[in-house]
């Protein structure tokens, strides 16, 4: 994650400074050379035979495929369901990364380790699980059913297996943001005589919105390519439940290559542009709170007034 | 607004950080919480902001029961010893930030915002740093907006814990002279913690040393200095040469007329005279260490088993011309001494005396 708020006028100087300046590690070159290989062979190769591979089709060929009925509902489901998985997450998961800082409670350790599990279990038996708790018959899925409340093969089944995935991407992104604010910013806003809805709102708040916003953005663009858990639980009705990365799995199954790439970069195209819209609005909130003028200047000005 | 305490108790687990603690901050005084890291200061005065409870006792604002209030309703400004500036606002925006929460109706205008602020920005001599952010700011420059955030509500009280803790020798001083002009400016009421002894005497109106969640001594910062109340005191304030009637033969004799117990006396470095010839009632001791530090010269006396600091002026050493490993002659003009309840001795009739 990019570092936030405080350190960024420091960059100026940095720029400033002559561009032969002493680094204390040396390997510059030698490193973003490396970089751009790795990043090219991992994945601008990959990504750049589909999109070569898609251009066997035209244009229009390929808006006419995604635009199909069927590969349209897909992807309502699809950004939707991770969309609002996100936003879940973005609540939640802030409740929980600011109870697993700020609060010392027995079992705290057991509860931190606990948020991991997301990552680290196949996302398939993570569907199975989810579907077999919320079918029907399941111990879930058996409260909520009478209820009215149908979550096993519905797009609410892909909204809560998503959720699931997703969690750990906010709270571990949060956590040392969190961390990061002193209690004593809080005690100084209620001194000032902030309530505590305001002090959340203009203290915390804006400290870890960037912070929030690259969780949200990394839950977001997880959900969109989740599988494994989602065919699960999801009943995987066309027009319905059936998510684009099970829509393109169906086409490969009927030889089509060609339409399943078309659907993976449309996909591809509209997350780079949701991801970049994201990165832009997390790089303004973070550096809106920055000058223009770099800190030396501003510091000969102090020098300048402690003189006089 | 006078502020009263009354049986203030507090423990953190087995730890006692405040002891039954009763002490009265009159309308428009200085007081300043000294007194060693550990000792309580600091909870007292997060107790007085409301930001801790205490376990029993009262405060009182102006004679009103405040004890329960919230911090935001105590209408006091604190500042702290690591600003706890919001990073994310201007420096315009952190002064403002007091008055922009408060409830719609009592809200100035956005245009008398700006005034009060500039107005205290110039207060602080920082006008020309309004749409700063504070990571652009010096340590000293930080503190000064610090208070005038806390100053932005008008508070009646103004709590400062450390307030130039994190600074450097030179802007401390620089500050703290600020600070005493300011506190006289505003007609509040002050409290600040401190455990650097030199702060406190030199800014304060009242100084209340603490120790162990207790308070050792309240007095004026000479009558603190001059006239400690406990071996404590002595210690804590100044340096301080310790003579145990065990040790020092001489000192024991003085007291055995009456009482048989066993005593400590305390000299300050500036009491004790050096002589290089013997005189009446003076001990010897052989020269160890000549420091001279800026206007004084710290002269290391060797006598029996202790080392005895003495501070002369420049000019006394100049006279005497000490050399290291010469013998000497000193004795103390003046002393202090505390029996084995910590109880200060009155002034025996023979003057008590090391001889």
């Amino acid at each position: 994650m990019r570092p936030l708020g405080a350190f960024v006028p420091l960059r100026h100087s940095a720029y400033s400074m002559s561009a032969k300046n002493h680094r204390v590690l040396p390997g510059f070159g030698l490193a973003l050379g490396y970089t751009l290989v790795y990043l090219s062979l991992l994945i601008l190769l990959p990504l750049g035979g589909m999109v070569l591979k898609a251009s066997e089709l035209g244009f229009g060929q390929i808006i006419d495929i995604a635009l199909g009925e069927r590969s349209l509902a897909a992807f309502r489901v699809t950004f939707g369901a991770s969309l609002l998985a996100a936003l879940i997450n973005a609540f939640f998961g802030l409740i929980v990364a600011w109870v697993l800082v700020r609060y010392p409670f027995p079992g705290k350790r057991f509860v931190d380790a606990l948020v991991d599990l997301p990552f680290a279990l196949p996302t398939a038996v993570a569907g199975i699980t989810l579907a077999t708790l919320y079918a029907g018959n399941g111990w879930l899925g058996s409260h909520l059913e009478p209820l009215g409340i149908k979550v096993a093969y519905t797009p609410l089944g892909i909204v809560f297996a998503l959720t699931f995935i997703t969690l750990p991407f906010v709270v571990r992104t949060l956590q040392p943001v969190i961390e990061d604010i002193e209690t004593e910013v809080e005690e100084a806003a209620a001194t000032l005589g902030a309530s505590r809805w305001q002090t959340f709102v203009k203290v915390i708040f804006p400290a870890i919105g960037p912070a929030l916003l690259t969780g949200f953005a990394l839950a977001f663009a997880r959900a969109l390519g989740e599988f494994g858990s989602v065919i699960f639980i999801a009943g995987n009705l066309p027009l319905v439940s059936e998510i684009v990365p099970l829509l393109i799995i169906s086409k490969l199954e009927q030889y089509d290559v060609l339409g399943a790439t078309a659907l993976a970069v449309v996909m591809l195209a509209i997350s780079f542009v949701l991801l970049l819209a994201i990165n832009a609005l997390q790089w303004w909130a973070a550096n809106r709170h920055k000058n223009a003028e770099p800190l030396e200047v501003a510091a000969g000005k102090a020098g300048k007034e402690a003189e006089a | 607004m006078s502020i009263e305490i009354r049986n203030i108790s507090k423990r953190f687990g087995n730890f006692v950080a405040l002891d039954n603690i009763n002490l009265d901050i009159p309308t428009g005084e200085l007081v300043a919480l000294l007194g060693p890291s550990g000792c309580g200061k600091t909870t007292l005065l997060r107790i007085i902001a409301g930001m801790e409870s205490a376990d029993q006792g009262e405060i009182l604002f102006s004679g009103a029961e405040a004890t329960h209030l919230h911090a935001r309703e105590r209408n006091v400004g604190f500042v702290f010893q690591h600003y706890a500036l919001f990073r994310h606002m201007t420096v315009f925006e952190n002064v403002a930030f007091g008055l922009r929460v408060k409830p719609r109706k009592e809200r100035p205008s956005e245009s008398e915002i700006k005034r009060r602020v500039m107005e205290l920005l110039g207060l602080v001599q920082l006008d020309w740093l309004a749409d700063r952010y504070p990571s652009q700011l010096s340590g000293g420059q930080r503190q000064r907006i610090a208070l005038a955030r806390a100053l932005a509500v008008e508070p009646k009280v103004l709590l400062l814990d450390e307030p130039f803790g994190a600074l450097d020798t030179k802007v401390r001083k620089e500050l703290r002279r600020w600070l005493r002009r300011l506190h006289d400016d505003m007609h509040i009421s002050s409290v600040f913690v401190t455990h650097d002894q030199e702060e406190a005497l030199e800014v304060a109106d009242r100084v209340v040393v603490m120790n162990h969640g207790r308070i050792e001594q309240i007095g004026s910062p000479d009558e603190v200095y001059s006239a400690p109340a406990t071996p404590f005191v002595y210690q804590f304030l100044g340096n301080v040469n310790v003579f145990h009637s065990r040790v020092q033969g001489g000192y024991a004799e003085v007291e055995r007329s009456e009482t048989p117990e066993k005593a400590t006396a305390f000299v300050r470095p500036h009491d004790i005279d050096i002589a290089r010839q013997p005189t009446e009632g003076a001990l010897a001791a052989t020269v160890a260490h000549v420091h001279p530090i800026g206007p004084v010269v710290r002269v290391e006396l060797q006598h029996g088993g202790e080392i005895v600091e003495v501070e002369l002026s420049r000019e006394r050493h100049e006279a005497l011309q000490l050399a290291v490993g010469q013998g000497v002659w000193f004795r103390p003009r003046q002393m202090r001494v505390f029996g084995a309840d910590n109880q200060p001795k009155p002034p025996s009739e023979k003057q008590a005396f090391l001889f």
